[in-house]
């Protein structure tokens, strides 16, 4: 007989799930199934609750729970939440339905989650540590550290929300997302041409002598438009990332050895 | 002292490097981040404000590198550490040092990282069979081994260096000082080069041809302001030294400040694609509804031919 699951998640549970989801996600991931022991084990006290130890029900669910998963880690308590609000409902019936969502979902999320958690958010409080910790000063460090607890925080509250709203959820917030990922990637944009204009500190040192006149080249640049050179080279490695079989590994070497020739040479150096 | 690094800090070292991969893994705290790579490690190394230099120019080199869907990234944490450890212990110029230790370094750990990665497949299929053995606990107990090769992959390597790199290091510097300063002079300017890969990494990830007013926008506000702070900056510092009576304090350009108006447009964006979601929301209803009252009036002709 089918059997239906009556269990609900509680604020313990609850817990339990986010603790295990930030202090041990990902310690299982391999190239083969990816997060996917890890989704398992995130989980595996709660389904224990929802099917009963030794019963062939939890043995299929501990099985469909350890297939190949992969997403962004700062999202992926919405997916869990909204199996967890499904699997309570309907019981082991409703593990292919909630198979599908998995790997429905997954994708999507990556995409955000890496967008604004894994690129965009890093890049821009990294800028700013940096840009301080170049200069001998800590404090960006400290900013960033803090925003980082912000967005543990935010992976803390995803789960009883998407357990209570199970799948409504992803179409309510798909718009949302959308707009805010536009408008964040906007700033990214926005910010590294700012960041372009003041951390590369790099400029041309050639002067040149024409008869009596003395030519700075530099000089020359910069009334045609300050920073110029910084951001042509930007331009230029934006390019060299864009053809074939190039790597940023790659692409940071070469830029090493150029550098390293134009210095000898005299054409660039270090501002 | 110049040469040698302590036991008890190649020790201090390695244990920050091991747990710098938990942390990204896990809770992401910032920490396993290259400027806090520098700041540790150049706290540890007793020189820190070197370590910030070392560890900021490495984060910038590597701004838009993230890992995309589980692939291998450049470690620039294990880069900083080693960077910063020999640049103070042989005395090394901190530019150069991000050239020729950090970067090689960095990519080098590529390796590891995939043997750790590759490691792991072994616990997933210990986990597959207790499965069907239906030990839970041996289930999680296998799942948490797995931390074994993440944090050995960062720790065995980053060891190994400190211990029995640090002759070679400062053999290398001595040659650089001496018969090669123009290779030295050549890293150092690479080091500074090094953040605009990071920032065109970065750009391939964002949708640079959709936003591209802004780039242009947040380039030249920001040159054009640079040098006006940077030319104010230097006139009122000699002037205050010239003249008594000229006083105030000259500061580099806010990039807060800079940041505040990129922000000003984002809001804007976001508040125009909100209402174009509402206003097709209402286009869809509208069109649903229009259409209802179509058939309803094709209905009533219908009927009005029966008639």
């Amino acid at each position: 007989m089918a059997m239906k699951t009556n269990y609900k998640l509680t604020k313990k549970d609850f817990n339990q799930i986010n603790r295990r989801n930030l202090f041990f996600n990902q310690l299982g991931w391999n190239y083969e199934k990816m997060q996917g022991s890890g989704y398992l084990f995130i989980m595996l006290p709660q389904l224990r609750k929802l099917y009963g130890d030794h019963t062939p029900e939890l043995k299929k669910a501990m099985k469909t729970h350890n297939q190949f998963f992969n997403t962004n880690p700062s999202v992926n308590m919405i997916i869990q939440g909204i199996d967890l609000a499904i699997e309570s409902k309907e019981g082991v019936k409703s593990l292919e339905t909630v198979s599908g969502l998995k790997t429905g979902l997954m994708g999507p999320l990556a995409a955000i989650g890496d967008s604004i958690f894994a690129s965009l958010l890093p890049a821009i409080l990294g800028a700013i540590a940096a840009n301080m910790a170049v200069q001998g000063n800590p404090f960006g460090l400290i900013i960033w550290l803090i925003a980082n607890f912000i967005i543990m925080y935010i992976r803390w509250v995803q789960l009883p929300l998407a357990y209570r709203e199970g799948t409504t959820l992803v179409t309510k917030m798909q718009g949302q997302l959308n707009a805010l990922t536009d408008a964040a990637t906007l700033l990214g944009v926005y910010v590294v041409g700012a960041l372009v204009a003041t951390l590369i500190n790099i400029q041309v040192p050639f002067v040149a002598h024409i008869g009596k006149v003395t030519v700075t080249l530099q000089n020359e640049i910069d009334m045609i438009l300050p920073k110029l050179v910084p951001g042509l080279l930007v331009g230029l490695i934006y390019w060299l990332l864009g053809r074939k079989k190039m790597t940023s590994t790659k692409a940071i070497f070469i830029v090493i050895i150029v550098a390293v020739i134009c210095s000898a040479l005299g054409v660039l150096g270090k501002g | 002292m110049h040469g040698s690094i302590m036991f008890w800090q190649v020790l201090l070292l390695t244990l920050y490097s091991m747990y710098q991969i938990w942390d990204d893994l896990t809770i992401v705290s910032s920490l396993s981040q290259p400027v806090w790579a520098g700041l540790i490690a150049g706290a540890i190394m007793g020189d820190v404000t070197k370590g910030l230099i070392i560890g900021g120019s490495l984060q910038l080199t590597v701004l838009g590198v993230g890992t995309f869907g589980g692939s291998s990234k450049i470690d620039a944490n294990s880069g900083t550490i080693l960077a910063t450890a020999f640049s103070i212990s042989a005395g090394m110029n901190a530019s150069t040092a991000v050239a020729a230790i950090g970067v090689p370094v960095a990519s080098l750990m590529i390796q590891t990282d995939i043997l750790g990665r590759f490691t792991n497949t072994f616990f997933q299929h210990r986990i597959d069979r207790l499965i069907d053995e239906e030990n839970y606990s041996a289930i999680e107990r296998n799942y948490l081994y797995g931390v074994f090769p993440w944090i050995l992959s960062r720790g065995i390597p980053v060891f190994l260096a400190l211990q029995f790199g640090g002759n070679f290091v400062s053999t290398a510097v001595k040659v650089l000082d001496t018969h090669l300063q123009w290779l030295s002079n050549g890293l150092a300017t690479a080091g500074a080069l090094l953040p605009a890969v990071g920032f065109a990494i970065l750009l391939r990830y964002l949708p640079v041809k959709k936003h591209i007013a802004y780039l242009i926008l947040g380039f030249t506000l920001t040159a054009l302001f640079s040098t006006l702070y940077t030319n104010v900056q230097s006139l009122g510092t000699t002037m205050a030294t010239v003249s008594k009576g000229f006083a105030g304090s000259f500061n580099s350009v806010s990039m807060v400040a800079i940041a505040l108006i990129g922000l000003a447009f984002a809001i804007n964006e976001y508040k125009k694609n909100t209402d174009k979601q509402k206003l097709t929301e209402l286009v869809s209803s509208y069109k649903n509804s229009s259409k209802e009252e179509l058939n309803n009036s094709e209905d009533g002709e219908i009927y009005g031919d029966e008639d």
